[in-house]
């Protein structure tokens, strides 16, 4: 049986070639993403470091591990996702090849033996190229970390002997689990089908498949009817999910939906080219589908996490314009005092620092302490550049305001803080400010309970309201001496960003390094689905086309099927944005979409064009024997 | 049942499909086939004959009837004892031969073997191969031998477990008169041996070289010739195609 593979591996190579690569990349996604992960949440501060300073630390490592928990949850999803996608769609091609040995006498078992034997194989092999890849990528998410600002300086992921363990036993359990499935499915294969195309062969969309899509559509549903009542957080990571639910949905049904999608393309127009192609795609549904489904994956997922992300920040600027009235903004190290509002021409000016502080919730056994952060506040001053910020007298030495990114408390609660080493007990909340979509900080605290020495660098600003009639010019320039001054809406654009440079960093990290994954499962796909089709080229081509039109043609119908993914994964992507519109019109009042437009043409341009040369070039080794060779030899 | 009897077809029917378009490809089909007999079996295009052959061989399900391969009703059979009994008692050879195109010739042959978890000697294989001519083409991988030399591999990897009962459905549909002529040479020697083959052809000089012909039409059988020369086959054809 074994000799049967190895003739097979050196016949199909491509096909394995692109099964081995997905393990591979897989694995070394994953694997990276683990040991940056653990490294993250096993690091300490250096030593010497002041309470402040290591409380801040502390902070971004937390940031840095829930950024690589995302990440590492979408690594493992795309893994298992194209993993089990490229071997189904291999073990799917060799049908013909596999009723064959039925024919002679193979039976079920030994038809699932051999294609299990041949996964395990495959995984050991992609995951033993994965863990030096992983080495290599995680060099990559390292240096994205710190150019993203994410790690303190000196962090560094660590090499630990175990994920040699994790990554193959994960490049071979997914290989298993995604051959097994189909295998099942090949191994009840009658031996007649290997001599003509009927009965369970063509049958593609079975009644599980079709229940599960239907159970992730139903899904995609739900989070977008929830996302509106999620509040601020819950809505927006409601809606962020949308996608991933829908493009898994319509993965699923991809069977049932591409072909009939591809089939609104016009392909009329282009002649006996074009005929030929729209047949094709029609013909074989489960290639079509294949060859759909990372597509379908990459669109869904990158452009609904982009424009979400742009959305939610977009929302969160025009949140702020709306909900603060200020007409400079001055940014200094530490508090500016009395040197603001003692500047002629200034009505009144609010100062805000922000802290690190450990936050404690619950109490008893419930207790609950995590790191999060305090916005040093004036309460009168805070209250006149937040007018819908409500009443905020009771805030005073010994009280906290739950903040615009308060979660998990509320006014009546009673929460513990420590500031640096000075523990401020346990305080109750008296108020909270409205919640905003950008976040912000979780408390609010009066400016006094933090000694001014130890706030010397912190950076602060301050909002500043003019008077009426004063020299906007003058006062700048007086203002200039205490920090660096800018109109609120460009400070407004710079915070909102870096508010939401969390997502952002997702975006960066899993986007670029996943997108770039299933960028492969596309060209994966394109391979696999021609390498098995040289006879069917041939036999075209015997029939009067050239061997340019026979690429003209597989080209065509690749463009056709991506063009199927891409508004398939269109489609994913507009869920997350009524997710969008949903939970900013909840939250913030007013329903704010930015869709980053420039990114939607390249993954559509970049999408189409990939497939398209991938396709001609395989279709071109494809054709390079003439056709009377492949004829020949009747399998 | 004759104590000779290798295989017999009792009250055998399948029907594909249902309703209005229903298609009745076997009707009712009783028919037994002697030790070391060569039966062919004709008819119009159409007329049933894959389907007697793929009943007679449990690669498709019966409606209705036995299908007696010695004492074994193979109808009764579920779909392990099918694929073991496929390397072990019956063989095949269609009009398109059906090889592994990865493997080479030998490993082709050895196939069968290998499934039943036999790791069999080099010497049988080779033996195999030879005696359909192809010895010294045993390294090479279908598409580098002829149509002809095809069939043949196919006919040595049916013959290779010695079957009880070789089916062959058109195996010279495909040949030019030389190659054809090579295998019913093939299959004449080998019924001579005491083969049983059941054929399925179009050809009437083929049908001539085989002990009897059966005439199927509409899933029926409606005639049977025995020792009939190639003339008395054609016109019987011919008769029932009008
Ligand atoms: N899987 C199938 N599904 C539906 N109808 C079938 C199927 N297989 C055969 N038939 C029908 O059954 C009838 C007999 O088919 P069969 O293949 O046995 O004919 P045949 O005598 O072998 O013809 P030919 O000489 O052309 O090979 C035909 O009408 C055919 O259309
Ligand atoms: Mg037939």
């Amino acid at each position: 049986m074994l000799r049967l593979s190895w003739a097979g591996f050196r016949e199909r190579w491509t096909l394995f070639a692109g099964a081995v690569l997905t393990v591979c990349l897989g694995v070394a996604l994953v694997q990276s993403s683990l040991l940056l992960l653990v490294s993250a949440s096993t690091t300490s501060a250096p030593a010497g470091a002041g309470a402040l300073a290591r409380m801040s630390f502390d902070a971004s490592t937390e940031a840095a591990v829930a950024l690589l928990g995302v990440t590492l949850g979408f690594a493992a999803l795309l893994a298992v996702f194209i993993i089990s996608s490229t071997f189904a769609f291999t073990v799917e091609q060799r049908r013909r090849e596999l009723a064959l040995l039925r024919l002679v006498g193979g039976a079920r078992r030994q038809i699932r033996r051999l294609l299990l034997a041949e996964a395990t194989l495959l995984g050991l092999v992609g995951s033993a190229l994965g863990v030096p890849v992983g080495v290599a990528l995680m060099g990559v998410q390292t240096w994205l970390l710190h150019r993203l600002g994410f790690v303190p300086d000196g962090f560094s992921g660590q090499w630990r002997l175990w994920i040699v363990a994790v990554s193959v036993g994960t490049g071979v359990v997914l290989a298993v689990v995604g051959v097994s499935l189909a295998a099942r499915r090949a191994a009840r294969v009658r031996p007649l089908d290997a001599l003509r195309d009927t009965g369970e062969a063509t049958r593609v969309m079975t009644t599980a498949r079709l229940l599960t899509g239907l159970l992730f559509l139903a899904g995609a549903v739900t989070l977008i009817g929830l996302s509106p009542v999620g509040g601020a957080v819950g809505g927006q990571a409601m809606a962020m999910n949308v996608s991933v639910c829908a493009a898994i949905a319509l993965t699923l049904l991809g069977p049932s939906l591409v072909p009939a999608v591809a089939r609104l393309i016009p392909a009329r127009a282009a002649g006996v080219l074009g005929g030929l192609a729209t047949a094709n795609l029609r013909d074989d549904r489960r290639r079509t589908a294949s060859t759909a489904a990372p597509v379908i994956v990459l669109v869904g997922l990158v452009l609904g996490q982009a424009s979400a992300s742009s959305s939610f920040t977009a929302a969160g600027q025009l949140e702020q314009q709306r909900r603060i009235s200020a007409d400079l903004v001055i940014d200094a190290p530490g508090p500016t005092g009395d040197r603001v509002t003692t500047t002629p021409g200034v009505a009144s000016a609010s100062t805000e620092v922000e802290v690190p502080i450990a936050l404690t919730t619950g109490s008893g056994d419930l207790a609950y302490t995590r790191s999060a952060t305090a916005l040093l506040v004036d309460p009168a001053g805070y209250g006149r550049t937040h007018p819908g910020a409500g009443d905020l007298t009771a805030l005073r030495q010994g009280a906290v305001v739950a903040g615009p990114g308060a979660d998990g408390f509320s006014p009546g609660d009673t929460v513990g803080v420590r500031v640096g080493d000075q523990d401020l007990g346990s305080l109750p909340v008296v108020a909270a400010v409205p919640q905003a979509i950008g976040g912000g900080a979780t408390v609010l605290l009066p400016a006094g309970v933090v000694p001014a020495e130890q706030l010397a660098d912190v950076p602060s600003h301050t909002f500043v309201q003019l008077l009426p009639d004063v020299s906007r010019q003058q006062a700048v320039s007086t203002l200039t001496e205490v920090g660096t001054v800018s109109d609120l809406d460009s400070w407004l654009e710079r915070d909102s960003v870096a508010r939401t440079a969390t997502s952002t960093g997702v975006l960066i990290m899993v986007m670029g390094l996943g997108g770039l994954y299933a960028l492969i499962g596309v060209i994966n796909s394109v391979v696999v689905a021609g390498a098995t089709r040289p006879r069917e080229f041939a036999a075209v081509r015997v029939t009067g086309f050239t061997r340019g039109q026979v690429v003209r043609a597989a080209v065509l119908e690749s463009i056709m099927v991506a063009f199927a993914g891409l508004l398939l994964g269109l489609l994913a992507a507009a869920g997350t944005l009524i997710g969008v519109i949903a939970t900013t019109a909840a939250v913030a009042g007013t329903v704010t979409v930015d869709v980053p437009w420039l990114l939607v043409g390249a993954v559509v341009v970049g999408t189409v064009l990939v497939t398209a040369v991938t396709s001609a070039l395989t279709t071109r080794a494809a054709t390079r024997q003439p056709p009377v060779a492949l004829l020949g030899a009747r399998q | 049942m004759q104590s000779d009897t290798v295989i017999a077809l009792e009250g055998v029917s399948r029907t594909y499909g249902a309703g209005p378009t229903a298609v009745r490809a076997a009707d009712g089909i009783d028919i037994s086939f002697r030790r070391g007999s060569w039966t062919a079996v004709m008819g119009p295009s159409g007329s049933g004959k894959s389907t007697l052959l793929h009943c007679a061989a449990g690669l498709e399900r019966v409606d209705a009837g036995r299908v007696m391969l010695g004492d074994t009703d193979i109808t009764t059979l579920d779909d392990d004892e099918l694929s073991q009994l496929r390397r072990t008692r019956i063989g095949f050879v269609f009009q398109s031969f059906n090889l592994v195109g990865a493997l080479t010739a030998e490993q082709n042959v050895a196939l069968p073997l290998r499934l039943a978890g036999r790791r069999p000697p080099r010497a049988e294989v080779r033996n195999a191969l030879a005696a359909v001519g192809l010895g010294e083409r045993a390294g090479h991988r279908p598409r580098e031998l002829s149509g002809g030399q095809q069939q043949r591999v196919a006919i040595a990897r049916a013959m290779v477990t010695r079957p009880e009962v070789l089916f062959a459905d058109e195996p010279t549909g495909a040949l030019d008169t030389g190659a054809a002529r090579d295998v019913l040479r093939l299959l004449r020697a080998s019924a001579d041996n005491g083969q049983t083959i059941v054929m399925v052809t179009h050809d009437p000089a083929a049908a001539a070289r085989a002990d009897a012909v059966v005439f199927l039409r509409d899933g029926r059988i409606v005639d049977r010739l025995a020792g009939a020369d190639v003339r008395a086959v054609a016109d019987r054809l011919v008769a029932l195609e009008a």
